[in-house]
């Protein structure tokens, strides 16, 4: 308010220049074009003949002899004339223009109001450095004048905040969802090794949002990729310029610098990795390749410095490993302890060259740049100045990202984890594009252990936005979570996506790994998938493949005759005897006395499993079982019992069920209260009883019968007898059918084809010879008898072959000397088949002996 | 009132399994005086000593002393062309119907004979041996005990 009166009654009143190039009392000369005194002096007696309130014609006049005066002989007095005239005339905008023209040339012309007036117009118009000058003069000539200028410097200050805040870039805002959009199907393209597609869709995403870090990045990457090293530099230059922390831009470039040849881009190279360095003290690998390269540049004492700094958290491999380069590093700095060291690498920020946003609020962005001006400055207040200058740019623009963004960072200075915390969630949901922001809060969430999942989570955001360094960690924790797959496919993007990236050895030694692992896990599949199927196969054909046993009599019936007492055995044994105990014995078992229970689980014991040293039901069927495989197998044939014989795969079935009694009954006979036990128990001796009832014992034996039965034709006979009579050449006899003998009526016998062909053979065959021997003919005849045991009941059939020889062989000659002429064969293959030969009488007359071939017989007729 | 007197069976088996099982398993097993004979040769003289309300014969001695097993061997032996070892297990696999042959005699008439064969398969068979043995009968294939000894009591 003072300023403002002081102003205003001052502006108008112009003490006479005191400058030497003006004198005040040079005359009026009319128009004197050419001297700037003449000028001057005009002006004044125009002026001074106008009086007090001049015309504005006579102003005007008086103007414009001024104007030329100046410009004949420019100065800060008659800027300052000028600008009185310019005020009286009510030009203000000149006059103030006069009069900072003055200022420019001698402040200490100017007066306070005029000086006060200067720098308002100056603040107002936003140009600080002019309102700064104008208030530093002000404040000087308070002081000259003995007047209080206190307030001038803390004005001043302000107004370096505001100059400071200008000089600074805006955030941008987010990309557009086209620019998103097309990054996405860059990066897809990128991962498939379309890199020319990738490079379309990415500079059509930059085309849309030029400072997408992203976008620059994945561009970086392809042209990485494609090998066009100068334009991977541009992008990652683009990108670094957009976000200059970013470490993936840092590292990326930093290694693309360092393969260029000249000795200032690797220099570059090397302080864009330190500057990554110290941005990320966690990748401490960082900083053993920045050793390494720092002493391939010459530089060992960097070198040394960056190495130890590497080695004070390595491991013992790593100390290993680094021990050489260390001892070389150490040398070379005491070698060269004389020689000036090179100042350390000093980050350099990048200018920026970002345009005010037309996104945010601009009262907004103007206090997001105060408080970088403030974190530039530095000191405590200044960041809770800062924080709340950001506090206001969130309240007055609460979609503006940049604030919460710039307050975590505030945060996480101080180690304020919640504040930091709630500020990234903000600005996260604020713009979600902002890679750095999900890195950020991931990694402040990798803090705390039992966080670990929100973690996670977050990394699958940042991954989702498009950060690389997501992708390294959340292949690692797949990796660790036992999904190798799964880090497989992150590590591959990461290789496509950050090929130069500070994770890429990282992720390149990654992929080797989990290759190797993937084709050694193929191979075990394959193998394990290959003896499944095998193993399938072979359950297959254990079940497909193999004869029943009717199929396999039916193949050889000469193993029937051998077949037959097993299966006797089998059905005594088994099914007999099995089927007595097993469906009474589960009766008894459900009986409540537990005495009953346990003298029935104890017999149950003793005949099915032979316990107290007596030979089971078990191990009978067992033993039977056994030898039928084996006289099957002298035939060259498998059984398949179990699975495709209609009658044994009951059979066994049982027997399977039984087995499985065995703990039960034990148990019962041991503690007959238990009833669970006697229950089980007594469900399976049902079931094995049903299993029982099924296979039929008949028809195993109809089987053995069917195999061992050949039937006896007296055509067959006639035939057989015409081919031996053929062989001796020798007219064959009739045979003649005895006793109204039928054809077709006999019963078969149980031999083998072969064998009963061989019986007759011979039998012929001796009666043809000895006939021929005796040089005549012979008469044959044939006759049958059907017989039983008179004790078991069984039939046999007795064909007695009849001739008219005279003497010859009789039984006791059959027996004693049976080699003779064959018949020690007929003898033995008739007993083979549980059958005989004997010289009987004549059957009927005509014939003087006959020989008698005794089988057992079929009980119905062939 | 008197009490029913207490019902009697003879069993001829080369073990005991038939006798433990109708005891043990049947309901009427304890109600019934179970004879226990070894060969044919014991079973006469239990049938003399005896009166018996049924016969019971196992088929299969093949844990009996040869000297015990009753049958013709040298007529056997002939039949299986003079293979003693042969006929002999032929004697002894069916052995229960030359001890049902044996003890034909000396069974009262109406005394049900029953042999551990199934007869189903071929019925002449079993017509044959009941010329010399009327009272002879068959078992079914798979029948329990309580089942053998309804028969062997005349309730089925």
């Amino acid at each position: 308010m003072i300023l403002e009166a002081v102003l205003a009654a001052s502006l108008l009143v112009r003490v006479p220049a005191q400058e030497g190039v003006v004198a005040p009392d040079v005359p009026v000369a009319g128009e004197c074009a050419a001297d700037p005194a003449m000028l001057t002096a005009e002006a004044r007696a125009l002026l001074a003949d106008a009086g007090a309130a001049p015309e504005t014609a006579t102003l005007r006049r008086a103007r414009d002899l001024v104007r030329r005066a100046r410009k004949a002989a420019p100065g800060a007095g008659l800027d300052l004339e000028a600008a009185d005239l310019a005020f009286a005339a009510g030009d203000d905008e000149e006059g103030a223009d006069l009069l900072a023209a003055a200022a420019e040339r001698d402040p200490t012309r100017l007066s306070p109001p005029e000086l006060l007036l200067l720098a308002r117009r100056a603040d107002s118009r936003r140009r600080w450095r002019d309102a700064i000058a104008r208030y530093r003069d002000l404040g000087r000539a308070l002081e000259r004048g003995g007047e209080a200028a206190d307030w001038v410097p803390a004005r001043v200050r302000e107004l370096e905040l505001e100059a400071r805040a200008d000089a600074i870039a805006p955030p941008s805002a987010g990309p557009s969802v086209e620019a998103r959009l097309a990054l996405a199907d860059g990066k897809r393209a990128l991962a498939a090794g379309r890199l020319q597609e990738a490079r379309e869709r990415l500079r059509s995403a930059l085309d849309l949002a030029p400072e997408y870090t992203e976008a620059l990045l994945a561009l970086g990457a392809v042209e990485t990729r494609a090998r066009r090293p100068a334009a991977a530099i541009r992008a990652y230059r683009g990108a670094l310029a957009a976000e200059p922390e970013r470490i993936e831009a840092l590292t990326a470039l930093a290694n693309l610098l360092w393969e260029e040849p000249d000795r200032r881009t690797k220099e570059e190279s090397l302080r864009l990795l330190d500057r990554a360095a110290a941005l990320r003290p966690d990748l401490r690998t960082l900083l053993r390749v920045s050793a390494s390269r720092w002493a391939e540049f010459g530089d060992a004492p960097k070198a040394l410095e960056r190495l130890d700094r590497f080695l004070e958290h390595a491991s013992p491999g790593e100390r290993a490993d680094a021990a050489a380069l260390r001892d070389a590093l150490s040398r070379r700095v005491r070698g060269a302890a004389e020689e000036p060291t090179p100042s350390a690498a000093t980050a350099e920020e990048p200018a920026s060259s970002l345009a005010v946003p037309e996104g945010p609020a601009a009262a907004a962005v103007d206090r997001w740049r105060k408080a970088q001006v403030y974190l530039e400055r530095g000191g405590a207040d200044a960041d809770e100045e800062a924080l709340r200058l950001l506090e206001e740019a969130e309240r007055i623009d609460p979609a503006f990202a940049g604030a919460p963004e710039l307050a975590a960072s505030i945060h996480l200075r101080h180690e304020r984890w919640r504040e930091a915390e709630d500020a990234l969630r903000r600005s996260i949901r604020l713009d979600p594009s902002r890679v750095a922001n999900h890195e950020q809060l991931a990694r402040l969430l990798d803090r705390s252990p039992d966080r670990s999942v929100e973690a996670l989570d977050a990394w699958r955001k940042a991954e989702a936005a498009g950060s690389t360094e997501a992708l390294i960690l959340l292949a690692r924790a797949a990796e660790h979570a036992g999904s190798p797959r799964e880090a497989l496919r992150l590590y591959r993007r990461y290789e496509n996506e950050a090929p130069a990236g500070p994770g890429a050895d990282e992720a390149a030694a990654a992929v080797r790994r989990l290759e190797a692992g993937e084709r050694q896990t193929v191979l075990v599949v394959c193998a394990a998938s290959a003896l499944v199927l095998l193993a399938a196969l072979w359950l297959v054909w254990r079940r497909r493949a193999g004869l029943t046993f009717a199929e396999w009599l039916a193949r050889d019936p000469g193993k029937a005759q051998e077949a037959r007492p097993v299966v006797g055995r089998l059905r005594h044994e088994v099914l007999k005897h099995g089927g007595m105990l097993l469906s009474d014995s589960a009766s008894r078992l459900e009986e409540s006395d537990a005495e009953t229970r346990r003298a029935t689980a104890q017999l149950l014991s003793t005949r099915l499993y032979g316990e107290s040293g007596a030979r089971g039901l078990l191990a009978e069927a067992d033993a039977a079982i056994a030898q039928l495989t084996a006289l099957a197998r002298e035939s060259g044939v498998r059984l398949n019992l179990r699975h495709r014989d209609p009658v044994f795969s009951w059979l066994l079935r049982g027997l399977a069920v039984l087995r499985g009694a065995r703990r039960s009954l034990r148990r019962v006979a041991d503690h007959p209260t238990r009833l669970r036990d006697a229950a089980f128990a007594r469900r399976l001796l049902r079931r094995a009883a049903a299993c029982f009832a099924v296979s039929s014992g008949p028809e195993l034996s109809r089987t053995v019968e069917r195999a061992a039965v050949l039937p006896v034709r007296a055509d067959a006979l006639r035939a057989l007898l015409a081919g031996v009579a053929e062989e001796r050449d020798t007219p064959a006899p009739v045979l003649e059918l005895i006793d109204g003998l039928a054809e077709g009526a006999l019963p078969g016998v149980c031999i083998s084809a072969l064998d009963w062909e061989t019986v007759w053979r011979n039998l012929f065959g001796n009666a043809l010879d000895e006939a021929r021997r005796r040089g005549g003919s012979i008469r044959l005849g044939l006759c049958a008898e059907r017989r039983r045991d008179p004790v078991t009941g069984e039939a046999r059939l007795r064909l007695v072959l009849a001739d008219d020889l005279e003497g010859g062989i009789d039984s006791a000659r059959i027996r004693e000397r049976g080699a003779e002429r064959g018949l020690g064969v007929i003898v033995e293959l008739l007993r083979k088949s549980d059958g005989s030969v004997e010289v009987v009488p004549a059957p009927r007359s005509g014939y003087t002996k006959g020989i008698a071939v005794d089988l057992p017989a079929s009980e119905e007729t062939a | 009132m008197s009490a029913r007197p207490r019902r009697v069976v003879l069993i001829v088996e080369d073990g005991t399994e038939y006798r433990d099982a109708f005891r043990r398993l049947s309901s009427e097993g304890a109600a019934v005086d179970w004879l226990h004979a070894p060969d044919a040769a014991a079973a006469r003289r239990l049938l003399a000593e005896r009166q018996v309300d049924a016969v019971f014969v196992d088929v299969v001695f093949d844990r009996t002393p040869e000297e015990a097993l009753v049958g013709d061997r040298e007529a056997l032996a002939a039949r299986y062309s003079g293979d003693r070892g042969r006929a002999l297990a032929y004697l002894a696999s069916h052995q229960g119907f030359y001890v049902a042959a044996a003890l034909a005699p000396a069974i009262p008439p109406g005394v049900p004979v029953l042999l551990a064969y199934d007869f189903t398969g071929d019925p002449a068979r079993l017509a044959a041996i009941r010329e010399s043995i009327p009272a002879l009968e068959g078992v079914e294939e798979g029948a329990s005990a309580s089942r053998l000894v309804d028969r062997l009591l005349g309730k089925s």
